[in-house]
């Protein structure tokens, strides 16, 4: 798939890059806001990870206008700007996520492949499956292996977001701003203590563990065979 | 009546009623001062025409003797002549010679003696107005050789019904001025009020984070319309520094966490390129490491803009699913430690103010709370209503604050002795601080004996003098 990266650091650029192309993407990088959307509008990309603060045209600027030509790339922004204002202005001009400046490239490879993978994504979907667990939408209902799982309310919108992005890693950024709705950083490390507990419940029952820890990088909900 | 009540305790009101009683008091004086001298002047008027009559009595008797005196006496008690005047003369043993008197009067006092006139007052009953009457009269006594008196006196009923009178009108005249002053002083202090209250206004939803805001002008040009039109150039002056901060601490922003950030990304490169695990466990300390200067540098730059707070709009929100899911995030974390975890949520309460910074104060509160309270303890968290004011309090069994640092505890970066060695940056409660000054919240630390309670007192949505 290929990926343009928009960014003026060239440091930073360098990284991401190099991050994104050890995952397997093809990158293109353009090193000011002009080129930046002379080449979005030109290529076809699967995701574009743009930078809101740019020499000539900033980042906005040039989503805005991608998204005039009809152009529904998924976009990315990256910023130094965390406010939720900020990140409010991002998502309504186009961009599909926010992440702040500094991230890991873990972060950063995590949300492409959600946003990338969101894409394909057609309809409204009601019934979820990863392996022998199964999650039912609209009856609120959680089965694994046939034995019906009782869950929290948040726990169950947890899983729910896991199984969503089921094979994906997920970091404890992206559960905080989905299932939250929090843009901000707890002090203690809640998010740990709330999977240990779904744990006890989806896993520990039974003979094989479906929810992994990805070291520095966060979860994934993945069938081990 | 509320409004009444400010409007009475008003400074303009205070001053018209002051002005209105200094008036009202001079009023009085000159008031005073016409009575006493009307009443002077026309008691010494009764009085010179009386001694003028006794004094051509004299001189008539001097001249034509008793006979001259009776017929003089006749001429001014002939009926067919109008006359105001009272007479009596009496022969010995105080027997009427003649007179419009029938008898000498009974009632008679002497006053005091001025010179060799002698002076008296007595009461007649009047017999000529319709029904019988009684007049005062003042009259002055006069001796002649052989024992006989003369009365000559004035009836002087009509000048102390002219005092009455004028003492009435002039208290009626005191009422009117002191009425019309208060009722002035309202309607005065009222527009001037008005005019205040609205600069007042203005100013609360100023230092509620809305800098936009402008007083209007009244097209007048007086000191209230001189003192909006400086307020004005002022907020403009403070709106154009803190776009001017604004800038700087974005600019900082980027700026500063730019090279950190790429800090970070070369540690990250080298732990992946790194093949010795020792080398990749060290430099994944320092990855560690950078993230916590770069939490703590995030966190004063938000501390920094939720004091300046210069949100485009607060939105009302309601706050029993807000503290509900704060408590749902840390529940798991108190019952890990045993803690009784008791939520208590009134769900009507309303509070003005920017979602994600409420959450994060409260969640920031409860992170304290379950942090610093020892196993086996009990958190509880509290949301009320008090008087349309909505009130979250929030309380712990834990080793709470000495009431000597209750001020010290909002500072940035402060770290109590007792916590120095538990995670934390010292930017919790700093960050607290910076909401409740921003959204005009009142924070209260007290002894939960044992342990901390916290409680915020956000405005009245309606009151909290932001647009609705």
């Amino acid at each position: 798939m290929r990926v343009l990266v928009i960014e003026d650091d060239l440091t930073a650029a360098g990284f991401v890059t190099k991050g994104l192309q050890e995952a397997g993407y093809v990158v293109d990088h353009a090193e000011d806001g002009q080129k930046g959307l002379d080449l979005a509008l030109s290529e076809p990309y699967g995701v574009m990870v743009v930078d809101r603060m740019l020499p000539g045209l900033n980042g906005m600027a040039i989503v805005q206008q991608v998204r005039e030509q009809d152009i529904g790339t998924p976009v990315l922004f990256l910023s130094a700007l965390g406010d939720v204002e900020d990140r409010v202005d991002g998502l309504k001009a186009g961009g599909d996520d926010y992440l702040v400046k500094p991230f890991a490239m873990a972060e950063l490879l995590a949300r492409i492949e959600a946003l990338t993978r969101r894409g394909k994504g057609g309809g409204e979907v009601t019934h979820l499956s990863v392996g022998d667990l199964e999650l039912d939408i609209l009856a609120r209902k959680v089965m694994r292996q046939g034995q019906r799982v009782y869950l929290h309310p948040r726990e169950f919108r947890l899983l729910e977001y896991l199984m969503r992005h089921a094979g994906q890693v997920v970091t404890r950024t992206m559960l905080l701003e989905n299932v939250w709705e929090y843009h901000f950083d707890p002090q203690t490390n809640v998010i740990d203590v709330h999977i240990s507990r779904l744990r006890q419940k989806i896993d520990k029952p039974f003979d094989s563990a479906i929810l992994q820890t990805v070291r520095g990088a966060g979860y994934k909900l993945e069938p081990t065979d | 009546m509320p409004r009444i009540d400010r409007l009475i305790k008003t400074t303009t009101f205070r001053l018209a009623l002051l002005y209105t009683a200094l008036f009202a008091g001079s009023v009085g004086v000159l008031f005073i001062f016409v009575f006493i001298n009307t009443n002077i002047f026309a008691e010494r008027q009764v009085e010179a025409a009386i001694q003028t009559e006794v004094q051509s009595f004299q001189e008539t008797y001097q001249r034509t003797g008793l006979t001259g005196l009776i017929q003089a006496i006749n001429r001014r008690i002939d009926p067919n002549v109008r006359t105001d005047g009272i007479y009596l003369l009496t022969g010995a043993d105080q027997v009427r010679v003649t007179g419009n008197l029938l008898s000498w009067p009974n009632n008679l006092t002497r006053e005091d003696t001025v010179g060799d006139e002698i002076w008296v007052n007595f009461t007649i009953v009047d017999m000529q107005k319709a029904g019988p009457d009684t007049a005062d009269v003042r009259a002055l006594l006069f001796f002649i050789q052989g024992g006989y008196q003369l009365l000559v006196g004035r009836d002087i009923r009509d000048s102390r019904e002219f005092r009455t009178q004028l003492l009435r009108s002039l208290n009626i005249g005191i009422g009117f001025t002191v009425a019309l002053g208060v009722l002035g002083g309202f309607l005065f202090s009222r527009s001037i009020m008005g005019r205040v209250e609205r600069i007042t206004q203005t100013c609360r939803r100023i230092m509620r984070g809305d800098l936009s805001q402008r007083i209007e002008g009244s097209g007048t040009e007086d000191e209230l319309a001189r003192l909006s039109e400086s307020v004005n150039e002022m907020l403009d002056q403070i709106e154009r520094l803190m776009r001017g901060l604004r800038e700087v601490s974005d600019n900082v922003a980027h700026d500063l966490r730019t090279p950190l950030n790429r800090l970070r990304a070369r540690l990250e490169v080298a732990v992946s390129n790194a093949v010795d695990p020792k080398e990749k466990a060290e430099l994944q300390e320092a990855i560690e490491e950078a993230d916590g200067l770069l939490s703590t540098f995030s966190s004063l730059l938000r501390i920094a803009r939720a004091e300046a707070s210069l949100k485009r709009s607060f939105d009302v929100l309601s706050l029993g699913p807000i503290v509900e899911n704060v408590a749902d995030l840390y529940r798991p974390l108190a019952e890990d430690k045993d803690i009784a975890f008791n939520v208590d949520i009134d769900f009507g309460c309303n509070a003005r103010g920017d979602s994600n910074l409420i959450a994060q104060t409260l969640a920031n509160l409860t992170d304290n709370a379950v942090k610093y309270t020892p196993d086996g303890g009990s958190v509880h968290l509290h949301v009320c209503r008090d008087d349309n004011k909505a009130v979250f309090e929030i309380s712990d069994t834990g080793s709470g604050i000495p009431p000597e640092l209750h001020e010290k505890v909002f500072e940035r970066l402060y770290r109590m002795e007792s916590s120095r060695t538990s995670p934390g940056s010292g930017l919790g409660l700093s960050l607290v601080d910076a909401v409740v000054k921003s959204h005009g919240l009142k924070l209260k630390l007290s002894d939960n004996a044992p342990g901390l309670k916290v409680t915020l007192i956000f405005p009245d949505v309606a009151e909290s003098g932001l647009p609705a």
